[in-house]
């Protein structure tokens, strides 16, 4: 039998090894590291803080006057235009439009382009003309998709209009003059256009996936909705939790397009979203200080969404 | 409370990156302290214009005689936006930000807000100044621009509204070849007109709300008496204009009416029987498939129902005196009689000049298109327009919301009574204060 090891005790630890030469820093980095990435973030953070919250810190500011676009001076008003604002019943339906508006297009264009997405990953003849075919309109400028849109939807010489009644002998609704199509032929526009976005980085994220585990499950005889759900899906997680972020943001900034067909109306607020009141007040109504106070309202609104965003994802990553 | 961990620290910084992105979309400029510095070359005159009328040609070859006039002097034709509204938009960034034009067109409705806020000299002082005259403008059309004494543009594109019709349908409708005498008359008239027409056509079309329905409705309001405003005290709850809106109601009900975001094209296409628009728009009715006819705007008794539209140009107050004195030159110019019968013939906006009428290419021209006189003998019977459209700011905007509402159905009391507030409260919040006496 052999004698076990001898076991040393450990070294005691009074205190630090006595200093050779140049005391490291605490991160262990050295400091030619810290200069090199100082170099390389400074030159955005400077960016970032004069042209994106600077101009924040100055919009805020502005909410709380009375500026008129065009005046050399404003005055301060307090919180004036807030309180206008939560008691203008218009307010109400422009948030209303905003959400419909979102809503509508996250939801849609996020799960069209997986459809579309998943469609196109397989070994179709002529895949890579309908994949460019489906990305074109994301490239194009929003200006000018609406205008062309404009006559898609005319209610005299529109497409939809003659497609309806040439195949289905249906008339068609009036879409400049009815709030309510009008918000829908501004959504549909807005997803045509954007759809290429979300089937472009869906695309990616599926070339990227470990199709051994697809293949598992099916030989382990999982039916196709469970692979979709219990394999890919969890797999898209990040690239879905990045989309929803982008395509949000996006959606809620949507101003060519609105501009383009509808102004913002019929009857006054029928398409008006966030985004487009700000322009309204601002830059119709020379409201400045009010446009400010409703941006203002708007950036809180999406920082509340965007917390609650990355909390939820990150309890899915983690979970 | 849980940590955020640094993936989710990232993210929602990126966040509020791209949300004060947004947020800052609204007024960045420091609006509190900008003088509008101005910019610019003395000798390079900017000419911000939107081209009304489809006049762009006939601006480039204005604006190649006075170069050719005044060699040391240049010419620069800025697209400043497709309409009166775009322009304002972009020279209120400039006041904001720096690099005025030298000239700018400023609507009816655009220019008093820049006029209240000190951003437009006194055309009127800098003519006098420099030996120019003003004597010869039409004296309505030039007083359009008074404010405290001082005139802040120099009339250009000016039009007035004229009632177009289609000569087919009203000779297929049984109707006598003129314009109706007054509004009643045209509703005896709307049955017939939309019979001849038939159906997924319309009796009137009209612009929408989003557009300048604000601008024609005025002059069938007027026609009954009413108005949107008495000076500065909004009056859209007068039992007159109450009426006049509850016939604009009527009309939709029945379907002989259809408003549309633009009007013109519509009506060029045969949609509509008659059409209440600018004369600026008789110089796209050149190949219509059908006879146009062109007639005063129904005015019983003999009112004056028909307000005066269109855009005057106006020189920044913050640009050096040199670049003032020469953009008052190229004003003068592009404004004299010779220049105002090329412009009015390239688009059908009315002469501004009173010796415009006696230069032989425009009485020629007037005697060959009887329709472009229509303008110029109405013209006795215009008026300025209501306060409550013009100076207030986002006026016609606010009404053109609520007569779009009115059309589509709603209460006409209520939807008036709100305007009545709306406007009140854009006049005490933001010209009020202004107003020097």
């Amino acid at each position: 039998m052999t004698a076990p090891p001898e076991i040393s005790a450990p070294a005691p630890r009074s205190g630090p090894p006595a200093p050779v030469g140049k005391p490291p820093r605490r991160s262990g980095r050295p400091y030619g590291e810290w200069l090199l990435a100082a170099g390389l973030l400074l030159p955005n953070l400077l960016l970032l803080v004069l042209f994106t919250y600077r101009p924040l810190v100055d919009n805020i500011r502005l909410s709380f006057t009375d500026w008129n676009i065009s005046a050399p001076v404003a005055r301060y008003i307090g919180v004036q235009n807030y309180v206008a604002w939560f008691h203008d019943g218009n307010s109400h339906q422009v948030l209303l439009n905003t959400l419909i508006f979102t809503v509508a297009t996250v939801g849609i264009s996020m799960a069209l382009g997986l459809a579309l997405a998943m469609l196109l990953d397989q070994r179709l003849r002529g895949r890579n003309l309908v994949r460019s075919a489906i990305f074109a309109p994301f490239v194009i400028s929003g200006a000018a998709v609406g205008l062309a849109f404009q006559f898609v939807f005319d209610p005299n010489f529109g497409m939809i209009r003659d497609l309806a009644d040439r195949f289905l002998g249906v008339s068609v609704p009036d879409f400049y003059q009815q709030p309510g199509w009008a918000l829908v032929m501004v959504t549909t526009t807005y997803i045509w256009k954007n759809l290429g976005y979300t089937f472009v980085i869906y695309l990616a994220a599926l070339q990227g996936r470990r199709a051994d585990l697809d293949e598992a499950a099916e030989i382990d005889g999982a039916s196709a909705w469970r692979r979709f759900s219990k394999v890919l899906l969890p797999q898209l997680r990040p690239t879905t939790f990045f989309l929803s972020i982008t395509v949000l943001l996006n959606s809620v900034q949507v101003f060519d397009i609105i501009n383009v067909m509808t102004r913002g109306g019929p009857q006054g607020y029928g398409t008006t979203t966030l985004v487009y009141q700000v322009y309204r007040e601002t830059f119709v109504n020379n409201k400045a200080g009010y446009g400010a106070t409703i941006a203002t309202i708007m950036f809180l609104i999406l920082l509340v969404i965007t917390v609650v965003q990355v909390r939820v994802m990150d309890r899915g990553m983690n979970s | 409370m849980s940590q955020l961990s640094r993936r989710g620290f990232l993210g929602v910084a990126g966040g509020a990156a791209l949300a004060s992105g947004l947020a800052a979309c609204a007024g960045t400029g420091s609006g509190s302290s900008s003088s509008g510095g101005g910019g610019g070359s003395a000798n390079t005159i900017d000419f911000w214009s939107n081209h009304p009328g489809k006049s762009k040609a006939a601006e480039q070859k204005i604006i190649a005689a006075f170069e050719k006039a005044n060699p040391k002097l240049k010419v620069k034709l800025t697209d400043a936006g497709k309409d009166y509204e775009e322009v304002a938009q972009k020279f209120n960034a400039a006041l904001a930000g720096g690099n005025l034009p030298d000239v700018v067109v400023t609507s009816d409705v655009t220019w008093f807000n820049f006029a209240l806020n000190n951003r437009l000299a006194d055309v009127g002082a800098l003519f006098q100044k420099n030996g120019l005259s003003t004597s010869d403008y039409v004296d309505g059309l030039y007083a359009d621009y008074r404010y405290e004494g001082k005139h802040f543009a120099i009339p250009y594109a000016r039009s007035t509204i004229v009632f177009y019709y289609n000569k087919d349908v009203f000779k297929k409708a049984g109707l006598p070849d003129r314009a109706p005498t007054s509004w009643d008359e045209f509703t005896q008239w709307a049955p017939k007109l939309q019979s001849a027409i038939g159906n997924g056509k319309h009796a009137l079309i009209l612009d929408d709300g989003a557009n300048y329905l604000d601008w024609t409705f005025q002059a069938i309001n007027w026609s009954y008496g009413g108005a949107y405003s008495k000076e500065w005290t909004p009056t859209f709850d007068d039992p007159k204009t109450l009426k006049a809106a509850t016939v604009l109601q009527g009309w939709a009900k029945s379907k002989y009416l259809k408003t549309s975001a633009d009007s013109a094209s519509d009506f060029g296409a045969g949609l509509g029987a008659v059409l209440l628009e600018s004369t600026g728009n008789l110089g796209g009715f050149k190949d219509l498939p059908f006879e146009l006819g062109v007639g005063f705007v129904p005015a019983p008794g003999g009112i004056k129902a028909c307000p005066t539209g269109g855009a005057g140009v106006a020189i920044p107050s913050g640009i050096s005196a040199e670049r003032q004195n020469n953009a008052a030159k190229f004003v003068e110019f592009l404004t004299n009689a010779q220049n105002t019968a090329t412009f009015t013939q390239a688009t059908g906006y009315m002469p501004v000049r009173k010796s415009a009428l006696k230069e032989p290419s425009e009485a020629a021209y007037l005697q060959q298109n009887p329709n472009f006189n229509v303008a110029v003998q109405q013209l006795p019977k215009t008026r300025p327009q209501d306060y409550a459209r013009v100076f207030v700011p986002g006026g016609g905007a606010s009404i053109g919301q609520a007569l779009d509402k009115i059309v589509a159905g709603a209460d006409v009391a209520a939807t008036m009574k709100a305007l009545n507030g709306t406007i009140s409260s854009a006049y005490n919040s933001q010209v009020k204060p202004k107003l020097k006496s």
